[in-house]
């Protein structure tokens, strides 16, 4: 039999060393979490839920958006017309003949300013009015300015405005034109009717 | 230091700090993550509640073990920029200007040349501020052109997904089963891989038969033999001397769960450029998310 | 140490050893002896779960038998059946040796065990019934966490009481090391079961919690329970004084701080503050490793005997040569050195780009077992080959036994680890070359490392015998220490007796 594993030697009494910690190593932490601190900078996204890591930082992640120029805005305006406007105005953009009236080749959204078209969005649109020679009026337009961003409603029109499908072809909306006529009609509370947006220069 | 208090309170301070930081911080804000509109390019909701079969699947995989040898993330190492130049426009002149500006090396002569046959990537992988300078030069001679992200990665490379895996994909999941080895394949996308449930029975019941060499372990027991009854069942995998092969619910729910494994729904947090939905999905937006760039620019993506 | 008015020896308060390792009989019989049978069966399973890899089809009819349940169950066997109790055990014996004090409750610790025994059963039983939570490294179902709690529970507060009532009222390294373990367990456990199980977070919230919990048991708290036996080993086996404890106390406080702060991979589908301040940690982490070697490496090298440390060693021998003398010192010394090695490999492994290379293979599965095998349970083992003689009061039915388990052990381990890092490092190479080799598929990397795994497999087999050879010597050890005790009891009656025959 092995006698050590009986009788292993063992010390009971001992001293310790008076030892203390080198500070080279108290050093070497300090700068490591230093390192951290400025690699964190970096990486760390600064706790983002929307940063994930080839990203470092949210200006990065918004840099990366695919899409571009107007392409990217008629894309948000296909989801939005998908969930907002398809119910009345209908996916091929018709309408419905007396009540609801057409996007497709319409003079009202091939206008070459979007002025009236997107007061018409911000604060709605009631009484009779005259499209493509057809009468229409019998339908309320809903007030969307609590509901849609400016970027959503620059979306929509750019969307409906450029759909080739439609016969449409006119410029893009930006978001800023659609904040600039916000600003203005922000006091409006009743929505608008064809005569008075007949009366305000589309270009404004 | 003779007092084990010490110790305690020591012991109790360190874990309640990487309690805070890797615990209760990432509940905080993952924890209390939504349901949210995608991307910022449609307004759709993500993630979805899986069907119901589907989260009975969760728990045949937590079950078997199935994570032990199957990861369910992608990996993102990097990001490829393109430009993609979707319409030359009317000004042909200005456009192969433009094109001049954000190409170098690109004569008065070719550049007319890129305009034909659109679309075409006029640049690959390039600096992303560079994209977007070259897509507003483009746009300002009256061309349109696109930036086309594509993630780049071994776990991409693979084709395990087309962009990295985050937060949102597994929202609604639990437990979220990661995995750690990847004995076989990564499923973080393996629904829209490999779409067909037929495949998935067969390659359950008898892994052999359909991959070569694989080394996934059989799951017969989690089909049943029995005597074919009148007309064979429709999903029968194998029917032989009046017997057949059904899959058992279990199996069932296994693979509905398999099939809604998808992430590759374009995110804001994850962005990448992808195929546009089928026309009639477009127009009514009932289909599940997923985003349009331009069918142009997916279909080089790809 | 240093105690403060304490510069001399506390006297022994005229209790023997031998009545300290007695009054850790019962519950030390209880935890090891369940321990080296739950090892045996978990590399039963584990050999199982081993061969699947080389043919699909082993086993493969019945659900219980399907490797997604063998591999958690042997895993949980080996770390609830086996590291836990042994280390617990191992604590309590060191906390009564080193405080002269014998253990407070045996019957108690005794009890917890049993009860901490009986959730591991249910808990296996889940797992192969198909209710394991899916969180490796915490598979057992809730119904068993609730038996392992109330064990621990009684285990843990006897222990503490141990310790508060020691004689020796000075608390070294040794000790400092094993408390955190003992606070450690319950504290990462307890959450992760409440967040992850009971009230489950929502997403990968869950995903992060598990990391943490996983490096938090197989990294931290193994590397604590280890250490703190490393240290018994060094100071009161070989009979040498640390080199500088003050800096292995810094080393213990760095890595409570630092190392539980690691464990989310670089690439996890989270936002990338969380991998990044891991990252952080993961580098920092080499404060303490330096701080644990330059303690370590002057004590186990030096010769001479310090005057302070007084005793009748004669020997200039090194305290290497010391502790590898006998046949646990040597466990125990193999051991450290796979912890040194474990450790510097999750240094590298913390750079993001490397840790991106090797998840997913077999390399980090190898690291792991690195840790908890090739460390802890080498290291576990030691003790158990110290402290069962002891307390049963007579030697190993076959001390030659002893020897030859080192060495299927050693060499058991040695053939699971190196060649599945090897093949982990060559299946991260193949996977990372995809992007240029587009025609390479995945059976062909997966069974690249077929052949690592075959060499795995034996190394399984050599580890079985180990186990099989531990859990006989142990179980005899007892039997004879029983029955010896019988014997004695049974004498002592039949004195009574025929005295009292005798007396009218």
């Amino acid at each position: 039999m092995d006698p050590s594993l009986l009788n292993a030697p063992e010390a009971d009494e001992m001293e310790p060393k008076k030892d203390v910690v080198p500070v080279w190593l108290i050093v070497l932490m300090v700068m490591l979490l230093y390192w951290g601190a400025v690699y964190f900078d970096r990486q760390g996204g600064w706790f983002s839920p929307q940063v994930y890591a080839p990203y470092r930082n949210l200006e990065e992640v918004r840099a990366y958006q695919p899409g571009g120029g107007a392409g990217d805005l008629f894309e948000l305006g296909r989801s939005v017309y998908g969930q907002t406007c398809v119910a009345c105005h209908q996916a091929n953009g018709l309408g419905v003949a007396g009540q609801f009236p057409p996007l497709a080749d319409s003079e009202w959204v091939n206008e070459p300013e979007p002025g009236r078209l997107i007061r018409i969005v911000l604060a709605g649109l009631q009484g009779p009015m005259t499209v493509k020679g057809q009468q229409y009026g019998a339908a309320t337009m809903t007030p969307f300015a609590p509901i849609l961003s400016d970027q959503q409603i620059a979306a929509v029109l750019t969307y409906v405005r450029q759909n080739a499908d439609w016969g449409n072809k006119a410029p893009a909306v930006t978001p800023e034109q659609v904040a600039a006529v916000r600003e203005k009609i922000a006091n409006r509370s009743q929505p608008f009717t064809a005569p008075e947006l007949l009366s305000i220069s589309p270009a404004e | 230091m003779n007092y084990g208090a010490l110790v305690f309170l020591g012991a109790f301070v360190a874990v309640s700090l990487s309690w805070f930081g890797m615990v209760l911080s990432p509940q905080v804000q993952l924890g209390r993550q939504t349901q949210g509109t995608n991307s910022v390019n449609t307004a759709e909701l993500y993630p979805v509640q899986r069907p119901g079969l589907a989260r009975e699947g969760l728990e045949v995989y937590r079950a078997n073990g199935c994570v032990y040898c199957h990861s369910q993330q992608v990996r993102q190492s990097g990001t490829a920029v393109n430009v993609i130049l979707t319409d030359a426009g009317t000004n042909a002149a200005a456009a192969a200007d433009a094109l001049m500006k954000s190409r170098a090396g690109v004569t008065d002569a070719n550049a007319v040349g890129l305009s034909a046959g659109l679309p075409k990537a006029i640049l690959t992988d390039v600096d992303v501020d560079r994209a977007r300078a070259a897509v507003e030069a483009l746009t300002s001679a009256g061309a349109k052109a696109e930036i086309e992200i594509v993630p780049v990665g071994t776990d991409i490379a693979w084709n395990w997904g087309i962009r990295r895996s985050v937060a949102h994909d597994y929202l609604y999941d639990s437990p979220v089963l990661l995995g750690s080895l990847r004995v076989g394949p990564d499923l973080a996308n393996v629904g829209a891989r490999l779409p067909d449930a037929n495949w998935h029975y067969r390659h359950l019941y008898a892994p052999r038969s359909v991959v070569e060499g694989s080394a996934m372990p059989a799951y017969p027991y989690l089909f049943e033999r029995r005597p074919i009854q009148g007309q064979p069942s429709p999903d029968a995998i194998e029917s032989k001397d009046g017997f057949e092969i059904v899959p058992t619910s279990e199996a069932r729910a296994l693979v509905a769960y398999l099939l809604s494994l998808r992430a590759d729904v374009p995110l804001f947090e994850s962005p990448v450029s992808v195929e546009p939905p089928p026309q009639e999905t477009a127009d009514t937006n009932s289909a599940a998310g997923t985003n349009v760039v331009s069918p142009q620019a997916s279909a080089s993506a790809q | 140490m240093n105690a403060p008015g304490s510069t001399k020896a506390t006297p022994l308060h005229g209790i023997a050893s031998d009545a300290i390792d007695a009054s850790c009989r019962m519950p030390l019989f209880v935890l090891f002896g369940v321990a080296a049978l739950w090892l045996a069966a978990s590399s039963v399973f584990g050999l199982i779960a081993s061969i699947k890899f080389h043919s699909p089809t082993f086993l493969s009819e019945a659900g219980w038998l399907t490797y997604g349940r063998v591999y958690p169950a042997a895993k949980s066997m080996f770390l609830y059946g086996f590291a836990l109790p042994a280390a617990l055990g191992t604590t309590l014996w060191i906390f009564a040796r080193i405080g002269k004090v014998g253990a407070a409750q045996p019957f108690f610790i005794a009890a917890g065990g049993a009860l901490w025994n009986l959730g591991v059963l249910a808990g296996v039983i889940g797992i192969f019934a198909g209710h394991s939570t899916g969180f490796e490294n915490m598979e057992m179902p809730r119904y068993a966490a609730v038996l392992l709690f109330f064990g621990f529970l009684l285990i843990g507060i006897w222990t503490l009481v141990t310790l508060h009532e020691r004689r020796d009222r000075r608390l070294g390294v040794t000790q400092w090391f094993l408390l955190a373990a003992l606070f450690w367990f319950p504290w990462i456990y307890s959450t992760a079961q409440l967040l992850l199980v009971v009230w489950p977070a929502r997403g990968t919230a869950q995903a992060v919690i598990h990391w943490w919990f996983s490096a938090n048991f197989t990294v931290l708290w193994c590397g604590l329970a280890g250490l703190g036996v490393v240290f018994y080993f060094i100071e009161h086996v070989a009979g040498r004084p640390l080199h500088n404890s003050p800096l292995a106390v810094f080393a213990l406080w760095t890595s409570l701080l630092f190392v539980s702060w690691t464990g989310i991979p670089a690439g996890a589908p989270v936002p990338a503050w969380i991998p990044t301040l891991s990252t952080i940690a993961g580098v920092v982490s080499v404060v303490p490793l330096i701080a644990l070697a330059m303690v370590l490496v002057p004590t186990l090298r030096a010769t001479d005997v310090p005057p302070s440390a007084g005793g009748e060693i004669t020997s200039h021998r090194s305290a290497w040569c010391r502790l590898t003398s006998t046949v646990p010192g040597r466990l125990v010394a193999s051991g450290l050195v796979a912890f040194l090695v474990a450790w510097v490999v999750q240094l590298i492994c913390a750079i993001p780009s490397v840790n991106g290379f090797v998840q997913f293979t077999w390399f980090t599965y190898a690291l792991s077992q690195l840790n908890l095998y090739a460390f802890l349970a080498l290291t576990l083992f030691g003790a158990i080959y110290l402290i069962a003689p002891r307390v049963a009061g007579m030697d190993w039915p076959w001390p030659k036994v002893v020897r030859l388990h080192f060495w299927l052990a050693v060499i058991g381990i040695a053939l699971i680890v190196l060649p599945l890092a090897a093949g982990g490092l060559l299946q991260a190479s193949k996977f990372a070359s995809k992007a240029s080799h587009p025609e390479l598929s995945f059976v062909t990397v997966a069974n690249g490392t077929l052949h690592f795994l075959r060499i795995s497999s034996i190394g399984e087999v050599l580890l079985l015998l180990g186990h099989v050879l531990l859990a006989g010597n142990l179980l005899t050890l007892m039997a004879r220490c029983a029955r010896a005790r019988l014997a004695a009891a049974y004498e002592s009656a039949v004195a009574e007796v025929r005295t009292a025959e005798v007396k009218p």
